[in-house]
């Protein structure tokens, strides 16, 4: 028996697991936004902007979810501020949910700029206090930049939190945070190629988008193997419908299916049907991965730990 | 063995658990394997109702064995301090000799006017007497009736004195107790243990070497027994077998050793004490009776007096008493007012009231502290509530007893109807203990004094407010009254209203309330001329009505308007033997272990350095006689404890030849309470089913009694036999083939209006459930927590299935006998609801004090 | 300005906590309703509840109203074959305490009597103390708001006062005290179960050097730590935190340059003159 397996959940269900996957867009979105920002081409840009909105809003909901989902909602401010010592600053940096609280503060805080910035691109905000933000100015490559790793970061931490507990699933493999990242990658690529395209976005940006979706998708995969594989030990976990989402729902219809239609673009031009369109596939994959990852480890309750004691 | 101390007695348990640590022994007999199981050395598992088989098993195997019969210590205290020498007459028969009954068996009748006593059979105990020699000289007893001699009444009783008993102190005569009680335990051998009782056989051995092992000068052994041993059709039985082979061990009035009755509620013992039972009066004399001789004062002495034990004080008991209830009115001339005190008819205990009620003999009834709608036999007892014209329910919540008459199941499925119940029921809502100043007595026979901690809230009275303002009412409504009958509530003295110019004895918590001093104050007694001069113990007592006492036993716990003896506090320091003398105050005369004396040996030395409890202290130099000024020699009895003997009674010393009470003792009988001074083997007198405790089958039973052609005893109780509320199993009925037990949770309290209003402990065990046996569960298609159907003779309820290997299959004659057990906490009332248990009990019971057999019968379970 | 330390902080007071001698439990669960009381928590669904079928445990564990929890282990190979083992549970007030670690408000304190604290009014509900428990113990308090548990009595602790689970224990199952005087009582129980024949008598948390730098509530145990739903090898949840880093930081640079890589490859494409794989 896993030691895992004595311990509580933490009841994070459907306010975080909404959250995992939209801050795992938007922070894969403000990534992909940034490489864009700093080495893409003019052409790129409606995709950026697209991006950069997806990574506001996403920031908003996720921080949104997060703080609903708190017991004291109006105490989201006590992970920043020492509430006692106010304004003293509340960080722990062994503590993922504390930098991780941080880093959603500061990635939508360039988040929101980078959006100014495109706003003004777009002519829909002309203050000239914004004009310095607008794409191409060094500023807004700055921010793209420190954006764009605290993108990877919010898309990538909240798999770590998972690792930082004590629970089963989430703490018995260090892959987490990968898996979340390169899902968080794959599901933004995803999200802005259904997106981009009514915001002008060119071919070649959708192209790459799509070539980078693909490989995300696989690295995905690796991660997801690897994790599965270091958790042979409680494999037992995985007899239960949540075993079977994984197989189907994340495996399956969110990366092999994708893949699949990706080699064979042939079929994929054919139309029709979300069945049809890997990108729907690889969000409804992305999803369905938390969903797994956070049902499956929530409902190893105390029950079962008794029926595992004799 | 015959209790579940750990689950029923948590916070006394602590001591065996700290004897444990020390290296105690810990064995528990019990047909589950409990919480008390879990924590003991031992488990053997038991059927219920099988525990006589089990204990003369012991006590067959004890004589026999090789310990008992080398080591000087057993035969010392046996010959010495029991009555195993005394030569039983020769017409006494045995079961032995008669198949399981004793001689004297004869019909019982019932009276008309109060049919109601049960029995179904009686025994004339004659020929269960001792033998004796020719009574010494003196006026015969019933002149002195005809003559109305006394007080003093030191001749009457000195008329009572019997010749002296014949004894042989070698055991050897074949009409000795010792000799007639191993031939009526020769059949209780371990193989037939293990075949009534289904107790393995090797368990069994290992319960008696322990035993033999634990007994002796340096060691003793105790038993704690409670209601698993009382609530049979011959309970008492069971408790007198456990105290027969205690004192063939040489366990009783030693330190660690006896038989320890774990009482119930908070103050049962008191209940007890200063009873509210119907069959003795304070103190433990029996309560007048029409059924007895007890004609007159002086009749009433006459049967009651034990001339030559500490009861030949009985008529001063007696007397003082009477001046309580009647004070002034009651005078040498009117025989203290014996003749207005109310006299028995027959058996009014709980259920033969119950019967009665249900054959409408009964108009109404004040319930006060008591739910009996559940906790006793419940459809025939609410059938029976049913039946009153009113009803006072006096309880902290609303009981299933206040609510039968609407929410009981059979009004719910529509068996009866409301409106067709004629009881008006009243409701009066009581405080709670921790709102009134008042004495509890608990098992140690201790007297504890409490203040009140909080008021209670709203309307709530006191349930002494109650009966003191009930009181002075009917006393108003027979002031007038010239009838005879009713001159007993004419001369009744009532003095316990608070004296607002005189607080010595406190004020009144509520409007209308007692003073509970001076309640404590007509206990403890005083002298008639002067309430504030306390009686400082039962020793001032007199028999010429100069002194008032409510209960001799108490007399001495408050010895003066300032010494509240139950109050006190000081517990010994750790260290020290720990008999906690200033913790409290115990009866008899703040005595902690009673019959101490038998703690040491004939010559008043301590048994053995490790058990020195009370000894003889020959150098001790006594002041002299405050009464008569006379030097007293030197020599005493010390100790740990209050000494249980006359203080300055030599060993060696011998009987008054025209002694009566004490005198009549030597200075080597322990006992002083019995007539010989020496405990009973064999009881002559006093119990009404049997002078030795016999194996008999439960009313209800699956097998065949395998030791007697008796299956159960002769002279048990079945109340509203044939009655239709009243059905019984036969012997074997294969349509309830399973035995069940019921008893208690440590979560719940009895019938649960305590403890199932209360969040914190309804959650704790939310739900009924019967315990059942892997085997059985399997057998019948019942997986844990499945509901089933629990049904006897007298009904059916439903229960959650707690499937479990701590109860199960017995082995008994041969027969696979399944045995399951279920908590008897649940009703319809409180946050956590559950049927009925008692809807499955009958009114069976014991005879000597009409208990339910509630312990053992038999059902059968289905998958509901 | 307070900063805030991984470091542990120094202790004022001597270490206090409890010694749990299940050997001598009897499951009256009387430590669960003294703590019910003192600390006024409610019961579930206010008592009227279901029963649970797992032997005599219907409050089933410790969460954010049950601080004390009574485990009933029936180990029977047959009808009265076996025994039943009863183990009062509690917070371990871990010396290295993983609900510290991970708590992002500084909710949890170590108290001067090295015992662990949760400050109700500091907790937001973010549940991390949960996951981050390697035994179970912490829950929200619905009423709260909050993730309560055992507080050792901190609030009677401060005025002298023995806590209350361990006040009402009749039979010393529950001991507390300064910790190094009960490690020693407890080592002396362990030998005298062992000389009367119970060799499998154990001490589970009582060592400063092992697990979670010893509990500050440790038991005597007479089977494996499973059997009474402890784990074997507590540990804190930060023990993956800098390899889980690592793997996700490598997993961003790998996609990092898979971003790169495609905008270079798009380039040399469209010099070579490629088409647009659409
Ligand atoms: N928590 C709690 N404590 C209580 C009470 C309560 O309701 N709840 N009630 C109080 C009262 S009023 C009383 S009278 C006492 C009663 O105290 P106990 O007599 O200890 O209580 P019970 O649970 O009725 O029965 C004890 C045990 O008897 C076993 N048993 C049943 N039949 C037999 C038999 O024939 N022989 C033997 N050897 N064992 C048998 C049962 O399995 C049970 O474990 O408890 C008092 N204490
Ligand atoms: N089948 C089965 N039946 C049994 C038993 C068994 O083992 N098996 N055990 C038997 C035994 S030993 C007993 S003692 C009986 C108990 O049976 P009962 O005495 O009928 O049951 P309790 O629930 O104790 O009822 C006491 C009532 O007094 C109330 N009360 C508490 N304090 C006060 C007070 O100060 N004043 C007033 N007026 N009321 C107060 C409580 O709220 C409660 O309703 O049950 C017996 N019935
Ligand atoms: S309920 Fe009261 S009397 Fe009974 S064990 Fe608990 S404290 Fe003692
Ligand atoms: S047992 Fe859990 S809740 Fe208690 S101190 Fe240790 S980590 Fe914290
Ligand atoms: S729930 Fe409260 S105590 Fe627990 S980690 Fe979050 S803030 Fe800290
Ligand atoms: S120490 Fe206090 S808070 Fe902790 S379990 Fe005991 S009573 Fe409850
Ligand atoms: S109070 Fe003591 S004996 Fe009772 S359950 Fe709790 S730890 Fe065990
Ligand atoms: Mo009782």
């Amino acid at each position: 028996m896993s030691d895992t397996f004595v311990t509580a959940s933490p009841h994070w269900t459907w306010f975080i697991i909404p959250y995992f996957f939209v801050g795992g867009i938007a922070g894969g979105a403000y990534f992909l936004a940034a490489a864009l920002e700093w080495f893409g081409r003019p052409e790129d840009r409606p995709v950026i902007r697209t991006a950069y909105s997806l990574a506001f809003w996403g920031a908003v909901i996720s921080g949104a979810l997060l703080t609903i989902d708190l017991g004291k909602p109006f105490r989201f401010w006590h992970m920043l501020f020492q509430s006692d010592n106010f304004p003293n600053v509340m960080f722990k940096g062994w503590s993922p949910i504390s930098f991780g609280a941080w880093a959603i503060m500061l990635f939508g805080l360039c988040a929101a700029l980078s959006m100014i910035g495109a706003w003004t691109d777009e002519g829909r905000v002309r203050t000239p206090a914004a004009q310095p933000l607008r794409s191409g100015t060094m500023l807004a490559k700055l921010v793209a930049g420190l954006g764009g790793l605290l993108g990877f970061f919010v898309a990538g931490y909240t798999g770590v939190l998972l690792t930082v507990t004590n629970r089963p699933i989430w703490a018995d493999s260090p892959w987490l945070g990968g898996l979340f990242l390169a899902s968080g990658a794959s599901t933004a690529a995803a999200a802005l190629l259904l997106l981009a395209p009514g915001r002008g976005a060119t071919a070649g940006s959708l192209a790459w988008l799509e070539s980078f979706d693909m490989r995300a998708l696989v690295i995905e995969l690796i991660l997801l193997v690897l994790f599965v594989g270091w958790l042979w030990p409680i494999r037992q976990v995985w007899l239960s419908v949540w075993g079977l989402l994984l197989l189907i729902g994340v495996v399956w219809a969110g990366i092999l299916w994708p893949l699949r239609l990706h080699a064979r673009p042939a079929s994929a031009a054919g139309g029709g049907g979300m069945l049809r369109n890997p990108a729907a596939m690889v969000l409804i994959g992305g999803f369905l991965l938390r969903v797994v990852i956070l049902l499956a480890s929530n409902g190893i309750q105390h029950q079962m730990a008794t029926a595992i004691r004799r | 063995m015959g209790s579940n101390m750990a689950e029923c007695h948590p916070v006394a348990f602590r001591w065996p658990m700290k004897a444990k640590l020390n290296g105690a022994k810990l064995i528990h007999v019990d047909p589950r394997f409990t919480r008390t199981s879990a924590v003991a050395d031992l488990h053997v598992p038991i059927r219920a109702g099988s525990d006589i088989a089990f204990l003369g098993g012991l006590i067959n195997y004890v004589i026999n064995s090789q310990r008992w019969n080398t080591d000087p210590f057993f035969k010392e205290f046996v010959v010495n301090y029991t009555n195993a020498a005394t030569i039983i007459n020769d017409d006494f028969k045995d079961t032995e000799d008669l198949e399981g009954v004793f001689s004297g068996l004869k019909g019982f009748k019932e009276p008309d006017f109060w049919p109601e006593n049960g029995n179904l059979g009686a025994y004339d105990n004659a020929s269960w007497a001792y033998k004796r020699g020719p009574k010494g000289p003196g006026p015969a007893t019933k002149d002195l009736i005809a003559k109305r001699a006394g007080p003093p009444f030191d001749d009457l009783v000195r008329s009572l004195k019997p010749g002296p008993a014949e004894r042989d102190a070698t055991l050897q005569n074949p009409h000795c107790a010792f000799q007639i009680l191993k031939r009526h335990f020769s059949r209780y051998t371990p193989e037939m243990v293990e075949q009534v009782c289904g107790s393995p056989k090797e368990k069994f051995i290992k319960v008696a070497e322990a035993l033999l092992e634990n007994s002796g000068r340096d060691r003793t052994s105790a038993f704690a027994y409670a209601v698993a041993w009382t609530q049979h059709t011959y309970g008492v039985q069971m408790i007198g077998c456990c105290a027969l082979l205690q004192l063939l061990l040489g366990n009783i009035g030693r330190p660690g050793a006896g038989v320890m009755a774990l009482r119930g509620h908070a103050a049962i013992q008191g209940s007890t004490d200063v009873p509210t039972l119907y069959h003795s009066i304070h103190g433990y004399l029996n309560a007048p009776s029409a059924l007895r001789p007890h004609e007159t004062l002086r009749d009433y002495m006459a049967a009651e007096t034990a001339p030559t034990s500490y009861y030949g004080n009985t008529p001063k008991f007696l007397v003082s008493y009477l001046k309580s209830m009647y004070g002034a009115a009651a005078t040498a001339e009117n025989d203290f007012g014996y003749d207005w005190h109310p006299k028995i008819l027959g058996d009014h205990s709980h259920i033969a009231m119950f019967s009665a009620m249900g054959d409408g003999r009964v108009k109404g009834m004040c319930c006060v502290g008591q739910n009996p709608a559940t906790s006793l036999n419940g459809q025939a007892t609410r059938r029976a509530l049913r039946q009153l014209d009113w009803l006072v329910v006096k309880d902290n919540w609303l009981t299933e007893t206040a609510t039968h008459w609407y929410l009981a199941p059979e009004v719910k499925n529509g068996e009866v109807k409301s409106a067709d119940i004629k009881t008006e029921v009243f409701f009066f809502p009581s405080t709670q203990i921790a709102e009134y100043d008042g004495s509890y007595t608990n098992t140690q026979r201790m007297l504890q004094w409490h203040s009140f901690a909080t008021k209670a809230p709203g309307d709530c009275r006191t349930d002494s407010w109650f009966y003191h303002n009930l009181a002075k009412r009917l006393r108003k409504a027979y002031a007038t009254s010239t009838l005879p009958r009713d001159q007993g509530w004419k001369n009744l003295t009532w003095d316990f209203d608070p004296d607002p110019a005189d607080p010595a004895y406190g004020t009144a918590l509520y409007p209308g309330e007692i003073s509970a001093l001076k309640v404590l104050r007509e206990i403890n007694g005083y002298q008639t001329a002067d309430p504030k001069q306390h009686l400082k113990g039962f020793g001032d007592l007199k028999d010429d009505g100069s002194t008032t006492c409510a209960s001799w036993i108490y007399c001495g716990c408050y010895p003066a308007p300032d010494q509240n003896m139950t109050a006190r506090r000081e517990p010994d320091p750790p260290g020290v033997p720990g008999a906690h003398l200033k913790w409290g105050w115990a009866w008899p005369a703040n005595r902690r272990v009673m019959y101490n004396r038998a703690s040491a040996d004939l010559k008043g030395n301590p048994w053995s350095e490790r058990k020195r409890w009370v000894w003889w202290d020959p150098n001790f130099v006594n002041p002299p006689d405050p009464k008569t000024g006379k030097p007293v020699p030197h020599g005493k009895w010390v100790g740990y404890d209050t000494p249980d003997f006359a203080a300055t009674k030599a060993p060696d010393a011998q009987p008054k030849p025209d002694g009566i009470g004490l005198d009549a003792l030597s200075g080597a009988q322990p006992f002083i309470m019995r007539a010989d001074g020496r405990g009973w083997l064999f009881v002559p007198a006093g119990l009404v089913d049997g002078p030795l405790p016999t194996h008999y089958e439960p009313h209800e039973s699956p097998v065949q009694n395998l030791l007697y052609k008796q299956q159960s005893s002769p002279v048990h109780k079945v109340w509203s036999l044939g009655k239709p509320w009243n059905p019984i199993a036969s012997v074997g009925d294969p349509k309830f083939p399973y035995v069940i037990s019921t008893y208690r949770l440590t979560e719940h309290y009895l019938a649960g209006a305590m403890s199932r209003w209360l969040p914190w402990l309804a959650e704790l065990m939310p739900e009924l459930f019967i315990e059942i046996g892997k085997g059985l569960a399997q057998e019948k298609g019942i997986k844990n927590l499945d509901w089933v159907v629990v049904s006897s003779p007298r009904g059916h309820i439903r229960a959650k299935a707690l499937v479990t290997d701590r109860i199960g299959v017995m082995k008994i004659a041969g027969k696979t006998i399944h045995h399951v057990g279920m908590p008897w906490h649940w009703g319809w009332m409180g946050l956590s609801t559950g049927d009925v248990v008692n809807d499955l009990t009958a009114w069976v019971g014991d005879p000597n004090v009409s208990i339910h057999e509630g312990k053992a019968f038999v059902c059968n379970v289905e998958r509901a | 300005m307070v900063t805030i330390t991984r470091k542990r902080a120094a202790v004022a007071n001597e270490a206090m906590g409890f010694f749990t001698d299940t050997t001598v439990c009897i499951g009256c669960k009387a430590c669960e309703v003294a703590c019910k009381n003192w600390n006024q928590l409610p019961s579930t669904h206010g008592g009227v509840s279901e029963m649970s079928g797992d032997s005599y445990d219907n409050t089933r564990k410790l969460d954010g109203t049950h601080w004390r929890h009574v485990k009933f282990i029936e180990q029977f190979d047959g009808p009265y074959n076996g025994r039943w083992l009863m183990m009062s549970d509690v917070c371990k007030h871990c010396v290295k305490a993983g609900c510290i670690e991970v708590c992002p408000t500084g909710a949890i304190i170590r108290t001067e009597f090295d015992t662990v604290v949760i400050q109700s009014d500091v907790c937001n509900g973010c549940r991390a103390c949960i996951a981050g428990c390697p035994f179970g113990v912490i829950d929200m308090n619905m009423i709260s708001g909050t993730a309560q548990k055992c507080t050792l009595c901190y609030d009677r602790m401060g005025v002298g006062l023995e806590p209350a689970c361990s006040k009402a224990c009749p039979t010393d199952s529950i001991q507390f005290g300064p910790i190094s005087e009960l490690r020693t009582r407890a080592q002396k129980r362990v030998d005298q179960l062992k000389a009367q024949g119970e060799m499998r008598a154990r001490l589970y948390g009582d060592d400063p050097n092992g697990p979670l730098g010893g509990l500050n509530a440790f038991y005597l145990l007479v089977d494996n730590p499973e059997v009474y739903g402890l784990p074997a090898n507590p540990q804190l949840p930060t023990r993956t935190l800098t390899k889980s880093g690592a793997m996700s930081a490598a997993t961003a640079a790998v996609l990092g340059v898979l971003a790169l890589v495609g905008i270079r490859k798009r380039r040399i494409d469209e010099k070579e003159g490629a088409t647009i794989d659409v």
